[in-house]
């Protein structure tokens, strides 16, 4: 008798082997699902995938399987946002939808994935993701030990701090003047330790109060509970559009960010056809917002002369040497927009502009600039 | 139980029934409960001001026009089922359909609801109108929005005082004529109304106010910039139709059961209906809502041909193996069975044919189990035809790449995803607890220490340390090639997790069976397995009923962890995707008051559900 049972659990725990492996399986699907070609079998879609990686570069895999997966953050007010039909909008997320232009043709070809920031770089090398457009800052580790390349640089963010006016801040206002003031942010990123790093250096005592989320640290700044918030100026400047009481009037200072912040397209090291491919997208559309050429009026110099003729696949283009179409640009600057449409139809709503800002063009002051296309 | 024993002897007792407590009327009632001393209406007093400046604050942060409850009305789809594409939106109708229909069905089959008595839906609808009443009283209202709720508590109010005296009227003129005026005890006697009923009334009314009452209508418009439209009147016509058929596919299958119920056999029936809600979860999430797009090609020449194989090879090794001549031999040639199963699953081939040669192993070790006459082994066959095809429709549908397009590495979110990880969580974990339970307290040293080791050790865990593992370990772990998606290693994970506490509430109830139903089962010659499943276990479980739902609740609940691995969770989304809509910042609380609500009501429906069983069961009764 005991025989039986003995039997009885073993075929039990041999089933729930088999459903580890069945919920093993799905999980081909799942690449797969993005994968769409319908007429290959998942199996074999896998392993193709498998054996490209080993051999080519990221952009054969990617023109091969006809989506781009794009790793973004998905709750970044104004560079990734998700809305309310679970559609992608922002900043990053244009951009992720120019290079899907540039390499697919194809604007929305683009398969997002939302990644929380531990699990954004382990998702590029598991090859998750194609390339993160995440916020992620350029830092000499991540270039180096984290096993990272970074694309140019698409948005210069840095941190730096609000107050109320009514608590004596001004825009003059430095972290020297911080001295007795509590300070709230959020927990777990590098914002914590660069306001305390730079009380540190200014001589200032200052109490630091961590939140979960941000929305937790404009509650309690709105209600009083801090005097000062910290985080990016970006995301300062929306909170204070957006978010700003009747009663109060916020100031953001110091003038020169406490940190720099450099934001851009990230992906796997060693890939120099994919890494092209990528900047290339991002120069694309700030050569042509020095042109003045955008969405709009794309259509009207496809046949120009010289470098935008080149760029948008005329005369001597070099497109289809680095394993792009030719009007691959053109395609980015009709479906997305240059880096002033890009920018404008998406930070302006919370209140970022360019002018001024060290995200105007070169020609006007600001940083962003691009090598020549020729 | 010792009662019972001492009262069974000869000694006649005579029966006598309970002492029934009066009723008190609502005055003396007040008297007697919260103003008996001063000290006990001092209490009352200090209590019920508390209670109500505390419902005066919540009131006033709800009210508060600073609140963003756009922000929840415009994200209903997002935090239903996330990015589920709008134009494949039927497949969701259509899988809601489905459970309609069965939970229609299964409502009438199992003769759901109670009867209540007209008079006491009056008086709970008078107190309702009073309640809104003091709310209206206590809510920072305009004067106007406060005479018009006031008016709308009235209303309530006055109807449920038309039905107390339409049912007294009526129990009046049926009964005895004097109980109309002393209400009271047979009061309660006069026309009822089953819950069912009710339940469809209250539905009806939602449904009917959605084409009625201007709840407004928030439509989104995705230009260069996304914006939000609200616009006055009632909602799209892309939610009230919807709706509107479901409740109509409800009401249309509850009847529908009704009329089969008496012209069927009961247990087939419920059988049936027992196994399709079985089989909903996975047929309506890769059939209907991923809608693989067979590749006829492939089904026809790979897999239908492997399923041939299995089906023929293992209808032949069965029938030989469940002769009662075969003996001792089957059981090495099973067990060979398992040992080429397990070489071909760590072999590089086609996942269906590793599959298949386990479970082929699994049914040839259990088959001198089932040796028995012609009909018997011929319903083994038949099983294992049965779940092998089951098994090979899933497996091909799961490999097979999804026609519907959607954002992101996974296609459902929000509430979807977390129901989903419950139900599959649950419906996992339940069985490995039971076993785990009845492993830990056999008397096999090694099933007993295996399955010691592995609760204390999974207990041990936290569950977030385990999701964690599961989600970013064991991907590394896994040979190359086998790639399994977060979502599908977070299942596995939590159900081992979640087994581990099942497992302990059921062997509670297994230790609450007393010796005597052991031997009085094997008095009657039961084998060990039958004595298990039909004596042992059926009690142990009934008497575990409280912690085992305590437990599904907890599943249930916790599902919220999985927004700390990066899955979109009905949290995450309301805690840290909505607030980040360049629309909507800062509106973190309006969205988890919602969110928490949902979960109240899964968890509350739950635990009610749980009531009822115990009642029928008896426990806590007998």
């Amino acid at each position: 008798m005991k025989s039986k049972l003995f039997k009885f659990l073993a075929l039990f725990l041999t089933i729930g082997v088999v459903a580890a492996a069945c919920g093993s399986d799905s999980e081909e699907a799942a690449p797969a699902t993005t994968a769409a070609p319908a007429t290959t079998a998942a199996e074999t879609t896998t392993t193709a995938q498998v054996e490209v990686v080993a051999e080519g570069s990221l952009l054969d895999v990617v023109q091969a399987r006809g989506t781009l997966n794009c790793g973004v953050s998905g709750s970044a007010v104004a560079f990734s946002e998700t809305q309310a039909d679970g559609s992608v909008t922002g900043f990053d997320a244009d951009y992720c939808r120019a290079v899907a232009a540039a390499v697919l043709g194809d604007a929305n070809a683009v398969n997002f994935v939302a990644l929380t920031a531990s699990e954004r770089f382990t998702a590029v090398q598991t090859g998750d993701v194609d390339l993160l457009m995440r916020n992620t800052t350029w830092t000499q580790s991540r270039d180096s030990s984290v096993g990272m390349d970074f694309g140019p640089t698409t948005y210069y963010d840095g941190q730096q701090l609000m107050a109320r006016v009514s608590d004596g801040f001004s825009g003059s206002s430095t972290v020297a003047d911080l001295d007795g003031a509590v300070v709230c942010t959020n927990v777990g990123t590098t914002t914590e330790k660069n306001i305390a790093e730079a009380a540190l250096l200014a001589g200032a005592e200052i109490t630091l109060l961590g939140f979960e989320t941000s929305d937790e640290v404009y509650e309690t700044f709105i209600a009083g509970g801090c005097d000062i918030t910290t985080t990016d100026g970006s995301a300062l400047v929306g909170r204070k559009v957006k978010q700003q009481p009747a009663d109060q009037e916020w100031v953001i200072f110091p003038a020169t960010p406490i940190s720099k912040e450099p934001l851009g397209p990230t992906y796997g090291q060693n890939d120099s056809a994919w890494a092209d491919a990528i900047n290339w997208t991002v120069y694309a559309t700030i050569i042509m917002d020095e042109y003045g050429i955008n969405q709009a009026n794309v259509d009207a110099h496809v046949g120009d002369e010289a470098e935008v003729g080149r760029l948008l696949g005329g005369d001597g283009e070099l497109q289809t040497g680095m394993g792009l179409a030719a009007d691959a640009f053109y395609q980015v600057i009709k479906q997305v927009g240059n880096y002033s449409d890009i920018y404008n139809s998406n930070l302006n709503p919370v209140g970022l502009y360019r002018d001024g800002s060290a995200n105007a063009g070169w020609l006007d002051g600001g940083l962003i600039y691009a090598p020549p296309a020729r | 139980m010792s009662e019972l024993s001492s009262t069974t002897g000869n000694l006649e007792v005579p029966y006598t029934p309970p002492p029934v407590t009066p009723k008190l009327p609502p005055r003396e009632w007040i008297r007697a409960n919260l103003f008996s001393s001063p000290f006990n209406s001092t209490l009352t007093v200090v209590s019920g001001l508390v209670i109500l400046g505390i419902l005066r604050g919540l009131l006033s942060f709800l009210f508060n026009p600073i609140r963003q409850w756009d922000a929840t009305a415009t994200n209903l789809r997002l935090l239903m089922t996330q990015a589920y594409p709008e134009e494949q939106y039927i497949r969701v109708w259509v899988s809601t359909a489905v459970i309609l229909i069965l939970s229609g069905l299964s409502l009438a089959v199992w003769r759901a609801g109670s009867a209540v008595p007209l008079s006491k839906v009056g008086r709970n609808l008078v107190a309702t109108g009073a309640t809104m009443a003091l709310l209206t009283l206590l809510a920072p209202f305009s004067a106007s929005a406060t005479v018009q709720w006031l008016i709308a508590s009235a209303v309530v109010a006055a109807g449920g005082e038309g039905i107390r005296r339409f049912s007294a009227i009526r129990s009046g003129s049926v009964g005895s004529a004097g109980s109309v005026g002393s209400g009271g005890s047979s009061g309660d006697d006069g026309r009822t109304v089953t819950t069912l009923t009710l339940l469809g009334v209250a539905l009806t009314g939602l449904v009917v106010s959605l084409w009625v009452v201007p709840y407004g209508h928030h439509s989104f418009i995705l230009d260069r910039t996304p914006r939000v439209m609200a616009e006055p009147g009632t909602v799209a016509m892309t939610t009230k139709l919807p709706w509107t058929v479901m409740l109509v596919i409800l009401v249309a299958a509850y009847f529908l059961g009704r009329s089969l119920r008496d012209r069927l056999p009961t247990n087939a029936t419920r059988a049936t209906l027992l196994v399709s809600w079985l089989l909903a979860p996975p047929v309506l999430l890769y059939l209907v809502l991923r809608d693989p797009s067979f590749d006829m090609g492939h089904v026809l020449g790979t897999d239908l041909p492997i399923f041939g194989a299995y089906a023929v090879g293992g209808a032949v090794l069965l029938s030989w193996l469940t002769r009662p001549t075969t003996g001792e031999v089957g059981r090495i040639v099973a067990a060979l069975v398992l040992i080429v199963g397990f070489c071909l699953f760590l072999q590089p081939m086609r996942m269906i044919v590793r599959i298949d040669m386990l479970m082929l192993a699994c049914f040839a070790l259990a088959a001198p189990t089932f040796a028995g006459g012609q009909r018997a082994r011929r319903r083994y066959v038949v099983g294992w035809l049965g779940v092998l095809g089951v098994s090979s429709w899933l497996i091909t549908a799961i490999n097979t790449p999804s026609t519907v397009d959607v954002p992101g590495d996974f296609f459902m979110g929000g509430l979807s995803l977390t129901l989903l990880v419950a139900i599959f969580t649950l419906v996992v974990s339940f069985p490995l607890g039971i076993l785990l339970a009845l492993a830990r307290t056999s008397t096999m040293p090694i099933f007993r220490l295996l399955a010691t080791w592995f609760i204390e050790f999974v207990r041990g865990v936290p569950l977030i340390t385990i999701l964690i593992f599961f989600s970013i370990m064991v991907p590394l772990f896994l040979p190359r090639g086998m790639h399994l998606s977060e979502l599908a290693a977070v299942v596995v994970g939590y159900s081992l997790f979640s087994a581990a506490y099942l497992a302990e509430n059921v062997r509670g109830g297994l230790q609450s069976i007393t010796r005597g139903q052991h031997e009085a089962a094997e008095a009657v010659g039961m084998t060990t397995g039958q004595k298990t499943v039909f004596i042992v276990l059926p009690q142990a479980l009934r008497a575990a009923i409280p912690p085992l739902v305590g437990q599904c609740i907890g599943v249930f609940k916790e599902t919220s962890l999985l927004a700390i691995i990066g899955l979109f969770d009905v949290l995450y989304i309301a805690r840290a995707v909505m607030p980040n809509q360049t629309e909507f910042m800062g509106s973190t609380r309006e969205n988890v008051l919602f969110v928490s609500l949902i979960y109240w009501i899964f968890a509350y429906q739950m635990s009610k559900a749980s009531q009822r069983i115990e009642k029928r069961t008896g426990l806590g009764e007998r």
